[in-house]
């Protein structure tokens, strides 16, 4: 048997089904009662176990048999479902999984010594103590008819089921009046290997025996028509040359392919897709202003199609990496659970968005951040039972995870209904971390929340196995930001707190804004540029010292990109002024001139300085001049 | 011509694996079923010579699936694949129709040979 490519296809579904077992285990905690839980449960560990058994993980195979055992007697209602025993199938699933990816990675009998086997076996081993003995006297059943002796196989599996077999066989030429041992032992698999059947037929002693024989698992069958067991039959070797034949005559039919929906492609060949496009689209920027250069009609028709194909094969490649969020969503029940169990608090936690479909890239990088929102909330937004009884909400909190599509960007909220976040004691932190802000007193509300962005602030009073050691809003502030996104925070004292964390649908090619200053080339991520105006002298102002900009009713403060990244010269009148908006806080980024549109791709780019970049990545321009990508949130 | 097989598992695992077992003998894989509801169904579409069938699968487990396939077709020739410990559950899919069973761990040998005997009875 091909190994490799079944392990592959066992890992898949492997944790499609360890998926689904938790799923089931969370809805069994809220509904002990409830019987679809336990089945389905039931199905997936036994999904697991044939499986495992095929492969040859033995310990995976054992774990899995031993967890069914446990299950098929909460379904059939002989064991009662408490938090002791969740807790014990929550663990029981938690090492199935560790089992299963050992399994594969070619460690199998690690597993196989895992307490929780002995526990497992311990619970469910208390029904199951009779054993098959062998010592059954074979007494010939009375009656009329033949007597039938037959021999079975000892390593034919399920040897009660063939025996059972082997009589239904019997009846289908005669009547069956007695067999021994009893039809019940011989189900139970409670003989040795041999039995008898009170036969009354009128078939031939051959026929007899050909036709038990088809039971399967027989070694031999021996008729005994009162003087004693003349007629013997032995067993032939098995079909094997049957089977043989069979495939030379059929080999030119099983060649036929087979008919899939679904290919899996290995990840890093979309990466390579994906950077080949990257720079087709870089080649066609170039072709398009050589083209524009040339002013041949036939050159710029011809131009347009290919670029119109590149578009096309962009979307195909960009739609190829796109996956539904529920690959990381899923998960989160199962982590909120157990968080909210180890700081002794009650959660029920709502998924919206599961369907939203992101680039893998982006999939891949949102993990994280998201797991540190919802432990947060958790463990600092969230009060403890009491407390929420005492100020007048349930006593499980809520807490929710949507994920939307906004054009083109992907909007992820962390919502909880928690005590919301403490101004007086942020302001404090921000004291202690002496901040300048802290001391201003005129701070607005969201001024406040912004501070709790900035890297190493924390506020948690003590530290958890939770949240870790100041990992906070601000750890994730700046993953987010590193990947193109931005992070808004409202929270309403005793009411709650929401996270919204808008990303770009992919991390890799980004339509940009080209802007120049003193001769330079910068690219704007279109998602954070609501217009452009020029700079028109009459609605300049300053106000408090800080020059604003007048667009129709609202104030801009004026952002300088060239003071910004320190280049030479002043800034003359006929600028253009860029509207950037991050998270509703907007601002007038002054520039040279600007320069166009462009899909630009996203190269790795490696910050040399430390503390907070204005650039978020680098890449090259149609004319192969490399330019650099704003980081819009770091300008406001 | 070479026998015609339905395949009944809800694991792509198992599916392949049978599959390819019986490919390799020269049967002709025309469907395969993930519940037994489709079980039933892809059967009364395809009318194959065997159906292999899982006992445990959502919506319809497989030995209602055998029971309304025998409805069917009293001469339908199917083949259990079971699991270990599932001997209950055997004896049941046996009086509900199906011919023969094969036990998980599958080895190509012992499926073949019971589909022989499937095939042969």
């Amino acid at each position: 048997m091909d190994q490799n490519r079944y392990a592959e296809l066992f890992l898949t579904e492997s944790r499609d089904n360890l998926s689904a077992i938790n799923h089931s285990l969370l809805e069994l905690e809220r509904t002990p009662d409830a019987t679809a839980p336990v089945g389905a449960l039931f199905r997936a560990v036994h999904t697991v176990k044939g499986m495992s058994a095929t492969m040859g993980y033995t310990a995976v195979a054992e774990l899995s048999h031993e967890l069914e055992n446990l299950l098929d007697e909460v379904r059939r209602g002989a064991r009662r479902v408490t938090p002791t025993l969740m807790d014990l199938l929550f663990q029981s699933a938690d090492a199935l999984e560790q089992a299963i990816e050992l399994a594969v990675a070619g460690r199998d009998a690690g597993a196989s010594g895992l307490p929780i086997l002995s526990r497992l076996r311990a619970l469910a081993s208390a029904s199951s103590s009779d054993a098959a003995s062998d010592s059954v006297a074979l007494e010939p059943p009375p009656g009329s008819g033949v007597l039938v002796r037959v021999e079975q196989d000892a390593d034919t599996p399920m040897r009660g089921v063939r025996a059972f077999l082997a009589v239904e066989r019997a009846r289908s030429i005669g009547d069956v009046a007695g067999v021994s041992p009893s039809l019940e032992a011989l189900q139970g698999e409670r003989f040795g290997t041999t039995f008898l059947i009170r036969l009354d037929t009128d078939l031939a002693d051959e026929e007899i025996a050909r036709t038990i024989m088809a039971a399967g698992g027989v070694q031999r069958v021996l008729v005994d028509r009162g003087g004693g067991f003349s007629s013997s039959t032995e067993s032939t070797p098995p079909p094997q040359s049957d089977a043989t034949a069979m495939q030379a005559a059929f080999a030119a039919e099983a060649a036929q392919p087979r008919q899939h929906r679904y290919v899996r492609i290995d990840l890093q060949r979309l990466d390579v897709l994906l950077n080949l496009i990257g720079e087709l689209v870089i080649t066609r920027g170039r072709l398009q202003q050589l083209a524009a250069s040339l002013a041949d009609s036939a050159l710029d028709e011809t131009v347009t199609q290919a670029s119109r194909l590149i578009t096309d094969l962009q979307d195909g490649i960009m739609s190829s990496r796109m996956v539904p969020a529920w690959q990381i969503f899923d998960r989160f029940p199962r982590l909120v659970r157990d968080a909210a169990r180890s700081v002794g608090k009650q959660v029920s936690l709502e998924i919206e968005g599961q369907d939203v479909e992101l680039d893998r890239s982006v999939l891949d990088e949102i993990g994280d951040p998201i797991v540190h929102l919802l432990r947060n909330a958790i463990d600092h937004g969230l009060e403890m039972p009491d407390e929420r009884v005492a100020a007048g909400k349930p006593s499980a909190g809520r807490l929710s995870l949507t994920a939307a599509r906004d054009r083109s960007a992907i909007v992820i909220r962390v919502t909880d209904d928690g005590r919301g976040i403490d101004r007086e004691r942020v302001l404090a932190r921000a004291r202690e971390l002496g901040l300048d802000e802290a001391s201003r007193g005129d701070l607005s509300d969201e001024d406040v929340l912004r501070l709790i962005s900035r890297p190493g602030f924390s506020t948690a009073r003590t530290v958890s196995a939770l949240s870790g050691r100041g990992v906070g809003i601000d750890v994730v502030s700046s993953r987010i930001r590193a990947l193109g996104g931005t992070v808004e925070i409202r929270s309403v004292q005793g009411e709650g707190t929401q996270v919204t964390v808008r990303l770009p649908v992919t991390l890799a090619i980004v339509r940009a804004l080209l802007a120049r200053v003193a001769g330079e080339t910068y690219a704007i991520p279109m998602t954070h540029v609501n217009e452009t105006v020029h700079l028109d002298e009459g609605a300049r102002r300053t106000v408090k010292g800080r020059e604003v900009f007048v667009l129709r009713d609202e104030v801009l403060p004026l952002v300088y990109l060239r003071e910004r990244v320190r280049l030479p010269g002043r800034d003359g009148n006929g600028g253009q002024v860029v509207v950037i908006e991050v998270a509703e806080r907007r601002a007038g980024l002054v520039v040279d001139e600007l320069t166009g549109q462009q899909e630009i791709v996203i190269k790795p780019y490696d910050t040399v300085l430390g503390g907070v970049s204005l650039f978020s990545g680098a890449t090259i321009l149609g004319d192969g001049v490399p330019s650099l990508i704003l980081d819009v949130s770091s300008l406001l | 011509m070479s026998h015609t097989v339905l395949i009944c598992d809800d694991a792509i695992f198992m599916r392949t694996m049978v599959g390819d077992i019986l490919t390799q003998a020269g049967f002709e894989i025309v469907g395969e079923a993930e519940t037994g509801l489709q079980a039933v169904e892809k059967y009364q579409q395809l009318r194959p010579d065997l159906v292999t069938m899982d006992i445990v699968m959502p919506d319809m487990g497989g030995i209602d699936a055998v029971r309304e396939i025998t409805k069917l077709d009293p001469r339908a020739r199917i083949l259990m694949c079971s699991a270990m410990g599932q001997q209950a559950l055997v004896v049941e899919a046996i009086q509900a129709g199906a011919k023969d069973f094969v036990v998980k761990p599958f080895q190509p040998s012992r499926v073949l040979e019971a589909v022989q005997r499937v095939l042969g009875g």
